[in-house]
């Protein structure tokens, strides 16, 4: 008691003097857990998975790309701790996944890209993965998917306050705070994150044959944001958000030369609103993205520095009807701007985007629901074709619940700042590249009688066929001018699966979750009379990819074991070099001592447990075992329910 | 609860974890074990390596960049006596990557010297076998290497400076300095002409692009010719003729030329322009007997060093490939030509009948094969 005060001063001690923040994740609900299932659809027909907040909890310290790596079908090509990440879903390129906080967009206008390592997870409190064709309600060109990172209010929180902080190896340190304050018509989450690390692990190198430490890869990177949500009688809700972060990091390299460095700068901020009427929604919201890159290329003596300044924004009008018998019809309005300075561009570059969409769900007999969902986008004048897509749910039974989903879709994706403006070589005659693709469901899940048996299964099968792809490429053979060119076709198909449960048993809970991909994705067409690669699996895609996920509670302790395998994956286009696959445990063990409205947790992390020398992208080392100790002070004051 | 229950269910959670850790561990190992080797997880080949030829004479060294950051470059052998390849002759024998992007390869003696510039390296190996002799550090971003005399030799950066090599010593010995970026280099009694192109980091507008003479006695720079922008190719010619090969920049700063220098009165003494500025010419090659100069173009051309104007017409076109190196055989003037493909897969090389234009054989190398090296003279390019 006496010490959880001494705590409790110490801990507003450090808030008075440096404004701070955190997320504000439960890290102990396990008496009365809500049973949800994560297996979701986006519209009847269209797959929605959302990876399971109490995944996220030990994992405060860890970014987006840990993540989405450990716990969903996302395959996440990795330079190593710190630096760029990038997702693959569904055997697409990081440009066909959209990245949104809370709905907006947060991929670079520029690149068409999100830089997955620069997402703390103590900066949301859910991910919601909108697979393939499910994107289309919600913009054009995600040909993998959506990762939307997701904040929500908990309107019986009185007060919280979060301060976790984690020593790793290789100098690693985070810091995240957090308070949340507010009744049950307003709340207010702040949060801070603030992360570090020399990482200058020791790593074998091939070409001396000698064990080396990895330098020039340290890293920084620090953020803010304010929450304010506030709902008037469970009738109109407004919610404004505002977050700031900052990336420094060094570009590690294996090369002798070898200083070049990135700084990330992004504000994120939006107001949205919701209006519920009886059969009516409407819900409206405004967006802006400030984002700033600043790429040293310490390849050449004089440092050479380029500077990007990129501003978008965002607004959305939706409403929702549902007063025709069986049929609701959602259609909203888009209008985007970017507006874009950069070293690489010949002068300033914009871009505006008229969206108009509607969807539409009709319920047939309860057990058949359809959807079709139609957008029309319009950028800088041109319109883009037409983006239909159809889906179906059928749900058999009433006592099971299974549900059959399946759709076909057409999809376009619009090109890249880069690809259409970039000095001397962006080409502005691009066309659109095209989706289509089909997919099919089957979900199934169960809950006990007694509530203490849950399982959840899902096997989806997709099947994709993208044309017009841009890809960079020599022009005309002459090497030293690369061009974008709508060239490239590949067909990408495979299957997912997901499998959860959990049993609360010998008074704890086991729960395992797994995620299984199988996923194909050829280049179908020669770009030259020698080119190999047509047929071949693309570049840095496994075929086959399986986490898993063993947690334990009981008394209070946690163990969390987590298993991932890549298979190997071909880094020629002609399918004649590859890296191994390989397999990494993870293992977190923790206990949490819960004192009044105090909860401290004391937690062990150890990763890469066999020690594997791996490397995941070419010449680029990964950290072999290394581990990292978590303090954590939760202080939470609760309406009771 | 009183203490002494809580404390026995504290050591009955303990046993519980501990109990729960050790199966955890044991699967972890056994479904690692089970599912990949305790190897290193590095790049491999699908295909095995193949035994490599007995001799190294009789055929072509073709220098193999690999991609930039993937240290993944290496050197094919063509073998003329049966036309088949060796496709790596540096990993097999050193159990190691030759390092990242080969830029060149030069032959003085016995050795053979591999320019590997992003590794910053200049890789010494025995002819024999390809075993590595030494991996000679120092440089600046290393482009070429050339040979003044059985000691000395010079290799051009892209970062700026000359670099004096002792092939003795096998040690780098001394800098020219030029603050240029240095590319091709041609010899001329105790001359050495050097190809400058600019600062590095300087924008191509405001790069002066020039050759430097030096007196390989002294070391010292003792003249310097202006050129267009970018000289990045340079031969000689049977009439003791100097020419520069100038692209006039990758962003298409000026119209690319080709020049002839008087290595006596060194200056420029003809400037061909080309009248498309966006079709850039590149990998300026002489044939053996020194009369005829070939570049890349698209396709490939051919121009006696006696030509009144520019050839119009590919002796070889494209036709849809994507030619990349250039080398021709000192030996019987045959075209060695290199398709890079798409860059992220095994190259080609085309040999053709330098009178006829005729395709004489194909072969599959290395990723992205940028340079051909001769083993029966120092000619190159």
């Amino acid at each position: 008691m006496t010490h959880n005060r001494v705590v409790l001063l110490f801990f507003l001690l450090v808030c008075s003097q440096t404004i701070f923040a955190q997320s504000l994740k439960d890290t102990l609900n396990l008496a009365g857990f809500e049973v949800k299932s994560n297996f979701l659809v986006q519209n009847p027909g269209f797959k929605k998975v959302r990876i399971d907040s109490s995944l996220l909890i030990p994992q405060i310290n860890a970014d987006l790309s840990t993540i989405l790596a450990q716990h969903s079908t996302i395959f996440i090509k990795s330079y190593g701790n710190g630096s760029l990440a990038q997702p693959s879903l569904r055997g697409t390129t990081a440009n066909h996944t959209q990245v949104e906080w809370n709905g907006i967009d947060i991929n670079s206008p520029m690149l068409g890209t999100m830089d997955l390592s620069q997402a703390p997870v103590s900066q949301f409190d859910n991910v919601e993965i909108l697979y393939g064709p499910a994107g289309i309600s919600q913009s054009s060109g995600a040909f993998g998917g959506i990762v939307n990172l997701v904040t929500n209010p908990d309107w019986n929180n009185k007060e919280n306050i979060l301060f976790s902080q984690t020593a790793a190896s290789f100098s690693t340190y985070t810091t995240t705070a957090g308070v949340g304050v507010g009744n049950q018509n307003v709340q207010s989450v702040t949060k801070i994150n603030y992360g570090s690390s020399a990482n200058n692990f020791p790593y074998y190198d091939d070409l001396t044959n000698t064990t080396e430490k990895l330098t020039n890869a340290q890293y920084s990177m620090g953020g803010i944001s304010e929450e304010a949500f506030f709902r008037f009688s469970n009738k109109y809700f407004v919610t404004a958000r505002i977050w700031y972060s900052e990336n420094d990091s060094k570009i590690p390299s294996l090369s002798p030369l070898n200083y070049s460095s990135q700084y990330d700068r992004a504000l994120r901020s939006m107001i949205e609103g919701k209006l519920l009427g009886n059969k009516n929604i409407l819900s409206f919201r405004t967006a802006l993205v400030d984002q700033f890159m600043r790429f040293t290329d310490g390849s050449t003596p004089a440092d050479s520095v380029y500077k990007h300044q990129v501003y978008s924004w965002t607004n959305r009008i939706k409403w929702a009807y549902s007063g025709i018998r069986n049929l609701s019809i959602k259609p909203g309005l888009d209008l985007n701007y970017d507006w874009v300075i950069s070293d690489s561009y010949d002068a300033r570059k914009t871009r505006n985007t008229i969206g108009i969409f509607s969807e539409f769900v009709y319920d047939l007999q309860k057990k058949i629901d359809f959807t079709f969902v139609i957008r029309q986008d319009v950028i800088d004048g041109k319109f883009l074709p037409l983006i239909p897509g159809l889906g179906i749910e059928y749900k058999p039974f009433t006592k099971i619940d299974l549900s059959l989903n399946a759709n076909v879709s057409v999809n376009h994706r619009y090109p890249s700042l880069n690809d259409l403006y970039w000095s001397p070589y962006g080409n502005p005659d691009l066309q659109p590249e095209t989706d289509y693709a089909t997919e099919i469901s089957l979900t199934y899940s169960f809950l006990d009688q007694r509530h203490v048996f849950f399982l959840e299964a899902m096997l989806t099968g997709y099947y994709s066929q993208m044309q017009d792809l841009i890809q960079w490429s020599p022009v005309s053979g002459n090497s030293s001018v690369w061009r974008p060119e709508n060239v490239s076709e590949v067909l990408a198909r495979g299957l997912e699966v997901g499998l959860n449960l959990w049993w609360e048993v010998w008074k704890g809970r086991i729960s395992f979750d797994n995620n299984y991909s199988f996923c194909r994705s050829t280049s179908e067409k020669a770009q030259s009379p020698n080119d190999a690669s047509v047929g071949k699996q693309l570049i840095y895609i496994p075929v086959h990819s399986l986490n898993s996920t063993l947690s334990l509670k009981r008394n209070e302790f946690y163990l969390s074991y987590n298993f991932l395998f890549v298979s190997k994956r071909y880094i020629g286009t002609d399918n004649e070099t590859y890296m191994p696959g390989y397999s990494i445990s993870n293992i977190i063990f923790g206990k949490n001592i819960h004192v009044k409205k105090f909860v401290l947790s004391l937690q062990l992390q150890i990763n890469n447990l066999l020690n594997l020398d791996y490397q995941s992208i070419v010449n680029r080392p990964m950290p072999g075992r290394n581990y990292a100790v978590t303090l954590k002070f939760n202080f939470i004051n609760q309406r009771p329910d | 609860m009183n203490i002494l229950t809580k404390k026995f269910t504290i050591i009955r959670a303990h046993k519980y974890f501990h109990d729960l850790l050790k199966g955890l561990f044991i699967f972890g190992i056994l479904i690692s074990a089970f599912s990949c080797s305790k190897n290193p997880i590095r790049e491999s080949n699908v295909t095995p390596p193949v035994t490599p030829p007995d001799s190294l004479s009789n055929g072509v060294f073709v220098v193999n960049e690999g991609n930039f950051n993937w240290g993944n470059a290496s050197v094919s052998f063509i073998n003329f006596s049966n036309n088949t390849v060796d496709p790596d002759l540096f990993r097999p024998e050193n159990h190691r990557s030759l390092g990242d992007v080969a830029q060149s390869m030069n032959i003085s003696g016995r050795k053979g010297y591999i320019v590997v510039n992003n590794s910053n390296a200049v890789e010494i190996v025995s002819l024999k076998d390809f075993s590595s002799i030494k991996s000679l550090s120092g440089f600046n971003s290393p482009r070429d290497i050339a040979f003044i005399n059985a000691d000395k030799a010079y290799v051009t950066n892209l970062l700026g400076d000359i670099t004096v090599v002792s092939l003795r010593t096998m040690e780098v010995k001394s800098v020219i300095k030029t603050a240029n970026w240095t590319e091709g280099m041609v010899s001329f009694g105790n001359m050495m002409f050097v190809s400058a192109i600019g600062k590095y980091t300087d924008p191509n507008s405001s790069r002066s692009a020039k050759v430097f003479v030096i007196n390989t006695l002294t070391d010292q720079i003792i003249d310097s010719i202006k050129t267009g922008k970018e000289p990045l190719g340079m031969v000689i010619d049977k009439k003791e003729k100097v020419w520069v090969l100038c692209t006039g920049g990758y962003d298409h700063v000026e119209a690319p030329s080709l020049i002839r220098i008087d290595p006596l009165l060194l200056e420029v003494e003809k400037t061909f322009t080309f009248t498309e500025t966006q079709n850039i010419p590149s990998r300026l090659c002489i044939n053996g007997t020194g009369d005829t100069l070939y570049f890349i173009r698209d396709g490939i051309f051919q121009m006696p060093v006696t030509a009144a104007t520019l050839p119009s017409q590919a002796v070889i076109p494209s036709q849809g490939r994507l030619f990349y190196g250039l080398g021709i055989n000192p030996a019987n003037g045959n075209i060695f030509v290199s398709d890079a493909v798409d860059y992220v897969q095994n190259g080609w090389v085309y040999q053709f009948n330098s009178a006829n234009g005729q395709l004489l054989h194909s072969y599959q190398v290395g990723r992205i094969p940028g340079s051909f090296c001769f083993p029966n003279s120092s000619t190159k390019k």
